[in-house]
């Protein structure tokens, strides 16, 4: 910077030349400011000394900049509220989302996003992370992964169904751009839709329940009679003397099976002639209780670990003898699944959710398959060797549940682990 | 609302621009309360130009038209 001399006036010369380089200094600076706000310097012989002087450039141009500054302060101050509101629509909204860069790494997400989809990480963890391990635990982003399509095309992607940790999902993803058009990052935005599709799947599941319990208990109205002759014929031709062995034997397979055939039509026909539940007031945690001491001796016979977790839980309206068949189905089954399971445990436990008491059993034998497990509430469908199971079971608590105003639903871990679960509404006070 | 008109024709930049800053400062509070704006008649060129710039900066916002043989530059504070 170029210093003034200190004024020290010897003579009127020295006064003079004292004032011009003053005037020279106050032109110079004048220019400067013009200069940053976009104009030409001031020309001598348009502005003489004493119009410089009047107009008090500097102190209209400080005046202006005092303006900008209020006006750039209101600017932050309107910005900083607008953050402050999105930035809590943004995490109270009732939808997951989340942004991510170029490169799927985490930028940021909300609340929901957190709670469903970032288990067991703070932000700092999980921030910088690829999107694909943090929320969809894979260690390479999905065939389809609509960000993917988002960031090569720079256009919105809409999926209807995509399956998350467990969870069913409706997702958009649009590109977010910086100032220059180019891409910035890709803002996902995901619904979830779990409890929607059970529902469907519900409903799905009943009428196909209802079309196949008509079809059953036609089929076996039509059939029981006539295989009861057979079976009837079969026994008194067995009491017969004269019978060779080979006859006998012959006989005895024709029994067998005509009495498998009716074990069938009986599971048919209890299938089709689901009663109304007849309702009373039950403790969950008094059924489990019963449940797993009837069964206790085949389980010691399996050598079953089972662990019980009941915490305090309201009471529930409910036929008891339709609950107990349902429990005592899901634990048979449990054990069944852990026939070939070292160290094999199951687990109940019994809480509140909501307005419903939820009883899970959980075992830790091979799990399901995610191709099976849509299936399994299907009647007819069983993993059984052929002969061992009719494949009614899960179907029939399906419908004993539904039918208590309920829900029930599986969920496996195809590396070994298995939960049951199903809702019963809290009695009304 | 009150038009405060300024007839700076005849005028160059930088005169043009320090004319409108000082008017606009003498004015500052009836424009920022929107009870008044600026009306500012030049036939420099230039000033279309650095005058808005400027202008826009201090949170104003700014209209020039073409009339015949003058620019009319309007300014009024934004909301």
């Amino acid at each position: 910077m170029r210093k003034i001399a200190p004024l020290r006036i010897n003579n009127i010369d020295e006064l003079q030349k004292s004032n011009e380089t003053l005037k020279r200094y106050i032109r110079e600076k004048v220019n400067q400011l013009l200069s940053m706000m976009g104009t030409r310097p001031l020309d001598p012989a348009e502005l003489d000394d004493s119009t410089l002087l009047d107009i008090d450039p500097i102190g209209i141009i400080a005046d202006a900049f005092g303006q900008v500054l209020e006006h750039l302060e209101e600017t932050n101050r309107k910005l900083i509220n607008t953050k402050d509101q999105l930035q809590a629509v943004f995490e109270t909204a009732g939808v997951c989302i989340s942004i991510v860069d170029p490169d799927l790494r985490i930028i940021s997400c909300n609340e929901k996003q957190r709670e469903l989809l970032v288990s067991d990480l703070n932000e700092k963890e999980f921030v910088g992370r690829y999107c694909y391990e943090v929320y969809c635990g894979n260690d390479s982003p999905a065939l389809y992964c609509p960000a993917i399509e988002t960031i090569e095309t720079g256009k919105p992607v809409f999926i209807r169904e995509i399956k998350k940790k467990g969870r069913y999902f409706q997702i958009v993803t649009s590109p977010l751009k910086n100032r220059d058009g180019t891409l910035k990052g890709v803002v996902e935005v995901s619904i979830d839709v779990t409890e929607k599709k059970r529902a469907e799947e519900g409903m799905r599941q009943a009428e196909k329940l209802s079309a196949i319990g008509l079809l059953g208990a036609g089929v076996a109205h039509e059939i029981n009679t006539p295989l009861g002759n057979i079976l009837g014929y079969a026994k008194m031709l067995l009491k017969e003397q004269d019978l060779s062995d080979h006859h006998k034997e012959k006989l005895q397979v024709i029994v067998e099976q005509a009495k498998k055939g009716s074990e069938i039509i009986r599971g048919l026909l209890n299938f089709s002639r689901q009663s109304k539940p007849s309702l009373a007031t039950i403790s969950m945690n008094d059924m489990v209780n019963k449940v797993l001491l009837e069964l206790s001796t085949q389980i010691e016979r399996q050598g079953i670990t089972t662990r019980k977790n009941l915490r305090p839980i309201p009471l529930v309206e409910a036929d008891p003898l339709q609950i107990e068949q349902v429990l005592s189905n899901l634990v048979l089954n449990a054990l069944h699944a852990l026939a070939r399971t070292p160290e094999g445990t199951i687990i109940v436990e019994t809480q509140r959710t909501g307005a419903f008491v939820e009883t899970r059993i959980v075992d830790n034998g091979p799990g399901i398959s995610d191709t099976l497990l849509p299936l399994i509430f299907d009647p007819f469908f069983t993993t059984k060797p052929v002969g061992e199971g009719v494949g009614l079971g899960l179907s029939i608590c399906s419908g004993i549940i539904r039918d208590h105003g309920g829900t029930i639903q599986a969920e496996s871990d195809p590396r070994g682990k298995t939960v049951f679960s199903f809702l019963l509404p809290v009695r009304s006070p | 609302m009150e038009t405060i008109a300024i007839d700076i024709r005849g005028q160059i930049c930088p005169a043009c621009l320090l004319i409108t800053l000082r008017e606009i400062n003498t004015h500052k509070t009836v424009l920022r309360d929107g009870k008044a704006r600026l009306v500012i008649k030049t036939d420099h060129r230039d000033a279309t130009r650095t005058i808005p710039s400027t202008v826009c900066a201090m949170g104003y916002d700014i209209n020039v038209t073409g009339r015949k043989g003058y620019y009319e530059i309007t300014i009024g504070y934004r909301k």
